[in-house]
């Protein structure tokens, strides 16, 4: 009785053993889905030029490979109608996030920051729903001959309601960072 | 009203006699006092702990027996011919909760073994596993926020602490800052943290100790009993219900059986000042266990669930290095996130189940035990962070885990003084991940196995022993181009453990250990590979990372009056961790990402000394009054660097007074207590030489005052229990260093909770 019990004990030790250590990992896709790896300037010249696009570009997402960086490179006293357009390329097509923030435009909103002597001036930022800005497109205008830096930054808003007002600052504690990337500029 | 006294023809000339002892050290109970209420009787145990009542007429009786070191205990009794009781006496707190002088017992431990039960943990229900685990001298919590809390153990956590629920090793996701132990404490008649000898029965890996989470034995006497439980907290709204129910067949005495469950639901989180949003959470937990016990051999099977939702302080959410500079920089949250009173959960929040099933078998061969343990367990986790559409219903991070141990185990009777055992232990482990990377998928499997022996003579006892463990490792991560990056490992972990009790006299006793453990890396260390988003750093691995190895030796001092008006507890210890894994700044190397360049971190070796030291003392000085003190001082040196290890919970002191009413005709074990809790400030954190490590430097020290007051009364022969408390009854405004949130909240102001129980 007792060697029997023993027995069945071990049967089931070894059993589970074995079926599990046969176990194959399964191999699934990743999808992580917040992933940004891509933001690409579109800059349309108004009274017409050639429209020029100047990207940042990490295509694997944070870390491995570092990202690649374009210099915004634009024409002294001008004006450009300027688009912003955010991608997830490690997905397969490339997933437009932009139409995300434009979805939830009321929890986002892009700020444009030249740095003083940059000679360049961002406005006309379009609006969310709320008439506060969302910034998808903008005007720049730039001065004479110069090279500096532009911050463009991507806030989120994370609380319900986000709460999002036209006076909010970029550092606002109301928000946090999705995007923020320093371009080279140069007004030439 | 319990007389039963119809007896007049009948001569009364009955004997009621007993025998008092304690239910753990077995020491017999001197000047325990028996009476019974309905004769009013009284009488004092002999110095062999027996008491005898003669000429009691036949009948229904309630015998109360008290003891100055334990918890009441009541029986009824019906008394139809000359009866004897054995009776075991629970500890209280009295005895300082945690100083447990072990005698001759078995295979018992008697080494480093800090308990909390009895009255001390009735006074934690309702709070977290490692809140209650906190009472202990020695032990703190690693925090994110109020509802998140991992527990410490001498400055160490996660990896390098063991969690044994219910005899198997609790398999998570527990290597995360954030990820809190899946244990309903309902489950626990008793929480113990042990070291040295007895943790090689779990592992070679336990550096910082090994907690046991300790069901009560199913029941052993026929019949049935219930108990319900029930907790409410003002601050948050909280509510607690939990009720068990266990049976004893009465046609089938070998069949026992208990079914638990627990519902938990806690709104927003208020600090003195404001409330944060989002800082709810609900906890949904069963357990089913039945045995069958017979004189050779009895096996249970034990299946539990646990679930729980935790909302995150939605105004915590940081993109980059630069917002958490600025939440550092901001006195309080934006009003945004503030304000709320609901019990709503939003994003970002966790979900995390778990669900264990286990079978264990005993059975005897002549004096030899023979154990055999077979669990699975599953545990699936998913991280649900704020998203920019709202129509995303995915979590961002999801991770699953299943673990088959299987563990035999064979003790052999007492002989020339040893007893011991030996055991062996299997482990298959499937880990994989949806989303977010943060740790591969892997498949892993370790084998190990163990023997100890313990010797005792006069006023000796010797306890030593051996174990080895292999992991085999083998990783995969998933690329987005349906590449993989694979690794493999495999590590070899020894561990042994001396331990020497010399009892001087009846009050004095002293103990040291020396303990080696092992620590294979966990996968997080070597392959850790993103951005962690609550504390702004990019985490990298390293695969050639080695296991770490730690020499840990204590010395014990243990005193108790005779006359137990004062005893007193002393642990010194220094771990010493070669190989030490930790997070290194690289501050050369900052990882430029679309959010900005976040600084880097990688997991690196060092050696490290963890030295300290835990008193605690009871004084009585008057009958009804106890004065417990604790203190317990770490100091964690990083050794390479010579500079200190970030994140160790600062020293502390907590000075407890119980005043302890008389036992009425109706009311027990009452008593009211006020405790003054001191934290210090953690001045000792590491310097910005070798790269910045925090942004925020430790906040000021706080002190806390907490309150209880419980009663226990008989309503139709039914003991309940009513009581209530207060955490932070000053309301004070704080926030503590091992509190990630500590960058962005104050911590919760005052709580008052009431608590009932009902034993039926």
């Amino acid at each position: 009785m007792k060697k029997q019990f023993m027995k069945i004990a071990l049967g089931i030790f070894f059993f589970s053993a074995f079926i599990t250590s046969c176990k194959k990992n399964k191999i699934e896709e990743p999808n992580e889905d917040e992933v940004i790896t891509t933001m690409k300037l579109t800059f349309v010249p108004v009274g017409g030029d050639n429209t020029l696009t100047y990207q940042f570009k990490d295509p694997d997402g944070a870390g491995g490979t570092a990202p690649t960086q374009d210099e915004i490179v634009l024409k002294p006293s001008k004006t450009y109608n300027v688009t912003v357009q955010l991608l997830n390329e490690t997905k397969t097509p490339a997933e437009n996030v932009t139409t995300e923030v434009a979805k939830e435009a009321d929890a986002h909103r892009f700020y444009y920051e030249p740095a003083v002597g940059s000679n360049i001036v961002v406005s006309g930022l379009d609006n969310d729903g709320n008439d506060v800005p969302l910034g998808i497109t903008s005007t720049w205008t730039t001065g004479t001959v110069a090279t500096g830096k532009v911050v463009v930054t991507l806030r989120h808003y994370g609380g319900t309601p986000p709460g999002k007002a036209v006076g909010d600052l970029v550092n606002s504690s109301k928000s946090s960072t999705d995007i923020a990337v320093e371009f080279k500029i140069k007004v030439q | 009203m319990a007389i039963v006294n119809n007896t007049i023809t009948q001569p009364c000339n009955y004997i009621l006699s007993g025998h008092v002892e304690d239910v753990d050290t077995k020491e017999k109970l001197v000047a325990a006092s028996a009476s019974i209420k309905e004769t009013g009787k009284q009488i004092i145990t002999n110095e062999k702990g027996d008491f005898v009542f003669t000429t009691l007429c036949a009948g229904e009786y309630t015998l109360i027996i008290t003891h100055v070191s334990c918890d009441t205990v009541v029986k009824k009794i019906i008394l139809t011919k000359n009866f004897h009781i054995d009776i075991l006496m629970p500890h209280t707190r009295k005895v300082l909760g945690d100083v447990i002088v072990d005698a001759q017992k078995g295979i018992a431990n008697t080494g480093y073994k800090k308990e909390l039960s009895g009255r001390a943990l009735e006074e934690t229900k309702g709070l977290s596993l490692a809140e209650a685990l906190s009472k202990i001298n020695g032990v703190t919590m690693l925090q994110t926020g109020s509802t998140i809390s991992k527990p410490v153990i001498h400055g160490l956590h996660s990896n390098r602490i063991l969690t044994i629920n219910n005899g198997v090793r609790q398999e998570g996701q527990q290597w995360g800052n954030e990820h809190a132990p899946e244990i309903d404490p309902f489950i626990a008649d008793k929480l113990i943290v042990i070291k040295g000898v007895d943790e090689l029965r779990y592992g070679s890996d336990a550096i910082g100790g090994v907690i046991l989470v300790e069901p009560k034995p199913l029941r052993n006497k026929p019949g049935f009993a219930a108990e319900i439980n029930s907790a409410y907290f003002t601050n948050n709204r909280q509510y607690v219900f939990s009720g068990v129910y266990e049976e004893q067949l009465k046609k089938q005495p070998a069949f026992r059986y208990r079914v638990q469950g627990t519902y938990k639901r806690g709104a927003n989180i208020a600090t003195p000042n404001y409330r944060l949003n989002n800082t709810g959470s609900e906890e949904n937990n069963f357990s089913i266990s039945a045995g069958w016990k017979k004189e050779k051999c009895n096996t249970e099977l034990f299946y539990s669930h646990f679930a729980t939702k935790v909302g995150i302080f939605n105004g915590s959410h940081i993109g980059n290095l630069t917002d958490l500079l600025n939440a550092i920089a901001a006195p309080k949250p934006n009003d945004v996130f503030l304000g709320q009173n609901t019990y709503q959960i939003q994003r970002p929040y966790q979900d995390v189940t778990h669900d264990l099933l286990k079978s264990k078998t005993v059975f005897y061969n002549g004096e030899h035990k023979f154990t055999v343990l077979l669990a699975g367990q599953f545990n699936h986790r998913k991280e649900f962070d704020i998203v920019r559409s709202s129509t995303n219903k995915n979590p961002q991070l999801d991770l699953s885990i299943y673990t088959i141990t299987e563990d035999l185990s064979w003790e052999h009777p007492k002989k020339n003084n040893f007893i011991g055992i030996g055991g062996l232990s299997l482990m298959q482990q499937d880990n994989s991940y949806n989303g977010r990377y943060f740790i591969p998928n892997y498949f892993a499997y370790s084998f190990g196995g163990y023997y100890i022996e313990k010797w005792n003579k006069h006023q000796w006892e010797l306890q030593a022993g051996l174990r080895y463990d292999n992991k085999n490792i083998n990783t995969t991560r998933l690329k987005f181009n349906s590449d993989t990056i694979n690794y493999d490992f495999n590590f070899s972990t020894f561990a042994s453990s001396f331990n020497a009790i010399y009892k001087l006299t009846d009050n004095w006793r002293l103990n040291t250990n020396i303990s080696l453990t092992s620590r294979a890396p966990y996968v997080n260390e070597l392959l850790s590979d993103g951005i962690h988003h609550g504390t702004a750093t990019y985490e990298k691995g390293d695969i050639t990372l080695k296991p770490e190895h730690s020499i840990n030796i204590s010395a014990g001092i243990n005193y108790q009056h005779p006359s137990k008006i004062f005893s007193i507890d002393v642990l010194l210890y220094s771990n010493n961790i070669n190989n030490f894994i930790y997070q290194q700044p690289m501050p050369n190397n900052p990882v430029l990402t679309i959010a900005g360049a976040f600084p880097l971190m990688e997991y690196k070796q060092t050696n490290a000394v963890l030295s300290g030291f835990d008193i605690s003392a009871l004084i009585k000085p008057l009958p009804a009054l106890d004065w417990v003190s604790k203190f317990s001082f770490l100091y964690a040196r990083n050794k390479k660097l010579n500079d200190w290890l970030i994140l160790m919970p600062a020293n502390r002191l907590s000075n407890e007074v119980i005043y302890h009413l008389k036992d009425g005709e109706k009311i027990i074990n009452t008593y009211l207590s006020a405790e003054m809790q001191n934290v210090m400030q953690q001045k000792n954190v590491p310097s910005d030489i070798n790269g910045k490590q925090d942004y925020k430097a430790p906040p000021s020290a706080y002190t806390l005052i907490n309150m209880n007051a419980s009663a226990t009364l008989q309503v139709y022969k039914t003991p309940v229990t009513i009581s209530v408390g207060v955490r932070n009854l000053l309301n004070i405004v704080y926030r503590d260093y091992l509190n990630s949130m500590r960058y962005f909240t104050d911590e919760m102001g005052r709580n008052i909770s009431a608590r009932l129980k009902i034993q039926l």
